[in-house]
């Protein structure tokens, strides 16, 4: 690889170093210097987790080669504050809980350090507008926000520095206590280290060949040019694997690597593992395959007539059908005086965690197999691990570290068999560090549904009956398609008393990304529909829809649609609070229009703008708010 | 992953031109804030060149110069010195409302006008503002051994997608605009989301009054993430020309120009934002002069657009 020497100032330190040419600033930053509180999470100017000041000024250090570096001086969110030192904004981000998974806080911290640095008396709108190149996914960002506020005013001396000392106690509950985050000061920091921030000697880095089509047989897979790459240590395929090649949270139907055929686009099929990342990639680039496309199934209905089999052996596509049955439909529609059908599609949607999938992979001195990612579900992976590699479960060993943001995205172990394999193989520790594209092309999505709804309802507002049948697409692999489907079919006619209920929830293969889990599990796209038809129905009944709700709600003592007795039901407190705090006007949404008295409530936010630091004298002759 | 074994920054225009001789697989940058992205997996994926030339350094192009009529700054200038240089945000007033528009704070740092004009992007957000300035490319060349300059209208400087008109080893260096001292200014944009988007539609409007503020004197609007290439509004400006200033020109001129959309996507929908935006701009750019009657385009707008669409 090509060398430059660099001169320049980090946090500080005067550091004169050959660097790899082609590095940016962000690798120079976390590979030779080690400085990890800069993150990469997307490697393209998007997110902000990789913030620096070069020269004072804040830029993204992903879109910086290392090579424009040289001569400046470069501060870090290492440069900050330490964990028992924190700078007054980590205290503010600290006490106001703004540290949730952390991997956005490091570039958070920079963003608000340089907004404030840049004006100390920085209104909230200029906060926002200025923070607006960094992604938060996991607070919202009020509790962000509210802590650049709170860090402005004790800087400018309009708080007292106690406010920052001020957590709760809580007395008798904890529920709504503001209490202290013991993470948080390693995470508003930049110390603590996510997988993709840890490093092993003799360390290899993995990179993975995935597969381009939708379908289709493996016809040839030639690995000779791949192998001839200088520095490749090991390529892995499904021939590798010792033991039972099939993982998955409630069926066990996928390999590690894509056996014979592949099923969907992004399908790993080889991995490699090479003494640079960039020896990896070219390996990667250098394997040839031949392909025989087969049809392919992109529809779930389509897919239900099982005339294309996703899973030759299995016969059928459906992976698992949820049914409930209740009372009696017919009856209960019979009763109604209103019958509304309708049809609701959700789309599917990626997690967005701003940590990509990253794990590390080594065999220790006692010959066990370590496995080190952001799992969500460590006990099952080690579990599938030991009958995938063969080995005896307390040969196998999963350290769960810290979760970059998962929302479910991380409970699938999609990609630490193919690590274990590689680990295994060379005896050496294996990194492997997705980009954001293929984590968001091959990892697990939220289920895509469609919904048919057919509710029937008294001109008062009773429900007689609900009938809901729901198709999920399930994607290539089971994965949690099978208690996704069940949570869908328990929860998603509602917290309502329906005496009559037929609700089935089918899940099914197709040649799409596969869906796994994902926030609410399966609850939220059948709840969706609910939810909608109930709006739908107060329209229509010329009923206010909390009334509606209020009139159906579950209460204590009800039983629950699989007969669950319920000891309380907090339903009835969560329509109230969510009436006064959207200051709602009463009476059907419809009959209102532009007219509404609720829309421009305090309680309403203004809709965003750009330009709040434009002032007055700079603006458009006339202003351009 | 973007590779390449070389990193040049060269110092002056002659040590620029003679890399330019002795390397061949090269590829010219500035604030790489465009070529690191492109070089990523669904893009153009892992690349490789053997030599990359970054020209933020020359020491010819350090120009910025602010007179009585005309602006010239060189190409290598970022959109944050747009936004925060108290001359331009007295006088120029449209540069800083496209730079709040353009990335975000930490983008701007690096992103170089230069680079948005040459990557000719139909989205681009700087060309507009840059066409209401009437903006003059200014481009240099090395031919034996004579550096040469040489000057083209930025609106046939952008020859389509992706193309400017730069021959053999021409280099963008600097940019002539209007000093519009005195006219007001505004720039409307809409992607999916605030900060960090592409433009479906941005409008650019700088415009001045006569001295009784009655009459419109000069209008300029400019539209890009409709077509290929940005363009002025000449129908639109041409029928405000001493027109008063009233919401039912405003009205009128707004929907000359409609037809410059040439989009492969939701083409109502940009053609009503398109119009909005014109509207909405105008307002703006002459704001002190003018009280618009409260829901008069909500009530008339809709019904000129039908006329159009027959």
């Amino acid at each position: 690889m090509h060398k430059l020497t660099i001169n320049l100032e980090v946090n500080g330190r005067k550091i004169n170093k050959e660097v790899n040419s082609h590095y940016r600033l962000l690798d120079f930053l976390r590979e030779d210097l080690d400085l990890t509180g800069s993150k990469e999470g997307c490697g393209a100017g998007e997110c902000g987790t990789c913030s620096v000041f070069v020269d004072g000024k804040l830029v993204k250090s992903c879109l910086m080669p290392v090579a424009k570096a040289s001569g400046k001086k470069i501060e870090t969110v290492e440069h900050q504050g330490t964990p028992d030192n924190l700078s007054t904004l980590q205290k503010a981000f600290f006490l106001t809980g703004a540290s949730q998974c952390g991997f956005c806080i490091p570039g958070m911290v920079m963003a608000a350090t340089s907004t404030l640095r840049n004006n100390p008396k920085a209104g909230i709108e200029e906060i926002k507008e200025e923070m607006g190149g960094n992604i938060c996914r996991c607070t919202g960002y009020q509790k962000i926000f509210d802590a650049v506020e709170l860090a402005r005013d004790v800087i400018s001396g309009k708080l007292d520095p106690k406010v920052l000392e001020e957590y709760s106690k809580p007395e008798a509950s904890y529920l709504g206590a503001n209490v202290k985050r013991i993470d948080a000061p390693g995470k508003v920091t930049g110390r603590l280290k996510y997988a993709a921030d840890m490093k092993m000697t003799n360390m290899l880095h993995m990179q993975v060949f995935r597969s381009s089509r939708p379908h289709a047989k493996i016809k040839k897979l030639d690995l000779s040019k791949a192998k001839a790459v200088s520095g490749v240590e090991a390529i892995v395929t499904c021939d590798d694997v010792p033991g039972i090649d099939n993982f998955g949270v409630f069926i066990e139907d996928q390999p590690v690597l894509a056996k014979e055929r592949v099923r969907y686009v992004g399908e790993a099929i080889a991995a490699v593992a090479a003494d640079t990342l960039e020896a990896a990639k070219e390996a990667v680039g250098k394997i040839e395959i031949e392909y025989e496309d087969l049809p392919a199934l992109y529809d779930p209905e389509e897919a239900l007539k099982d005339e294309i089999l996703v899973h030759e052996h299995y016969k059928t596509n459906l992976v698992k059908h949820i049914p409930i049955r209740k009372g009696n439909v017919e009856e209960g529609f019979a009763k109604a005086d209103l019958i509304v059908e309708e049809k609701f599609a959700t789309q599917p949607v990626e997690h967005a965690y701003l940590e990509p999938m990253a794990g590390l992979s080594y065999v220790d001195s006692d010959g066990s197999l370590v496995i080190v990612s952001p799992s969500q579900n460590i006990t099952h992976h080690r579990h599938m691990m030991s009958k995938i590699m063969d080995l005896p479960i307390n040969k196998v060993r999963f350290i769960m570290s810290p979760v970059g943001g998962g929302f479910g995205g991380k409970e699938d172990m999609i990609y630490q068999g193919m690590l274990a394999l590689c680990a295994m193989k060379t005896r050496l520790p294996v990194r492997y560090v997705m980009t954001r594209e293929e984590d968001i092309t091959s990892t697990a999505k939220r289920h895509p549904s469609r919904t048919n709804y057919k509710i029937g309802i008294t001109k008062d507002g009773k429900i007689t009956a609900v009938q809901i049948k729901m198709i999920a697409d399930g994607g290539a692999y089971g994965c949690s398609t099978e208690g996704v489907m069940r949570k869908a079919a328990i929860l998603g006619a509602g917290p309502y008393q329906i005496d009559n209920l037929q609700m089935d929830t089918v899940g099914v293969y197709t040649n799409n990304t596969p869906s796994g889990a994902f926030r609410s599990f399966g609850a939220l796209q059948t709840e969706f529909a609910t939810e909608s038809i109930l709006d739908i129905c107060a329209e229509k009944l010329k009923m206010d829809p909390f009334e509606l709700r209020r009139k159906n709600m579950f209460v204590a003592g009800d039983l629950t649609h699989t007969k669950q007795e319920l000891n309380s039901a907090s339903i009835g407190t969560v329509l109230n609070e969510l009436e006064s705090l959207a200051s709602w006007e009463k009476g059907t949404p419809n009959s209102r229009g532009a007219s509404r008295k609720d829309l421009n409530s305090n309680d309403n936010r203004d809709s965003c703008f750009l330009g709040a630091r434009l002032n007055e004298k700079s603006e458009a002759s006339g202003g351009v708010k | 992953m973007l590779r390449y074994d070389n990193y040049f920054i060269p110092k002056n225009l002659d040590e620029y031109f003679n890399l330019l001789t002795e390397v061949k697989d090269y590829r010219i940058v500035a604030g790489c804030t465009d070529v690191l992205p492109w070089a990523r997996e669904g893009r153009a994926g892992n690349v490789f060149i053997e030599n990359i030339i970054d020209i933020t350094k020359i020491e010819e192009l350090n120009i910025f110069e602010i007179q009585k009529d005309k602006i010239k700054i060189s190409a290598t200038t970022t959109f944050q010195k747009l936004f925060t240089d108290p001359q331009i945000r007295k006088d120029i007033k449209i540069l800083p409302q496209v730079s709040v528009w353009f990335a975000d704070d930490q983008i701007r740092e690096q992103a170089t006008i230069g680079g948005n004009i040459v990557n000719a992007s139909p989205a681009g957000d700087g060309c507009p503002a840059f066409l209401t300035l009437n903006a003059q490319a200014i481009i240099m060349g090395r031919k034996d051994k004579d550096i040469y300059e040489r000057r083209v209208s930025l609106d046939k400087f952008i020859l389509g997608r992706n193309k400017v008109d730069l021959q053999g080893n021409e280099i963008l260096a600097a940019l002539e605009m209007d000093n519009t001292k005195g006219y007001g200014a505004s720039f409307e944009k809409v992607g999916h989301r605030r900060s960090l988007v592409i433009s479906t539609v941005c409008v650019s409007c700088v415009a001045r009054t006569d001295s009784s503020g009655k009459l419109f004197d000069d209008v300029r609007v400019a539209v890009a993430g409709v077509r290929e290439i940005p363009c002025r509004l000449e129908k639109t400006e041409k029928f405000l020309q001493g027109k008063e200033i009233n919401e039912q020109n405003i009205l009128e001129a707004s929907v000359l120009d409609l037809d410059v959309i040439n989009a492969r996507s939701r083409l109502e929908y940009r053609k009503e934002v398109l119009q909005n935006f014109i509207i909405r701009a105008i307002i703006k750019s002459v704001s002190d002069k003018i009280i618009i009657k409260e829901n008069y385009f909500e009530n008339t707008k809709i019904k000129k657009l039908e006329e159009v669409h027959a």
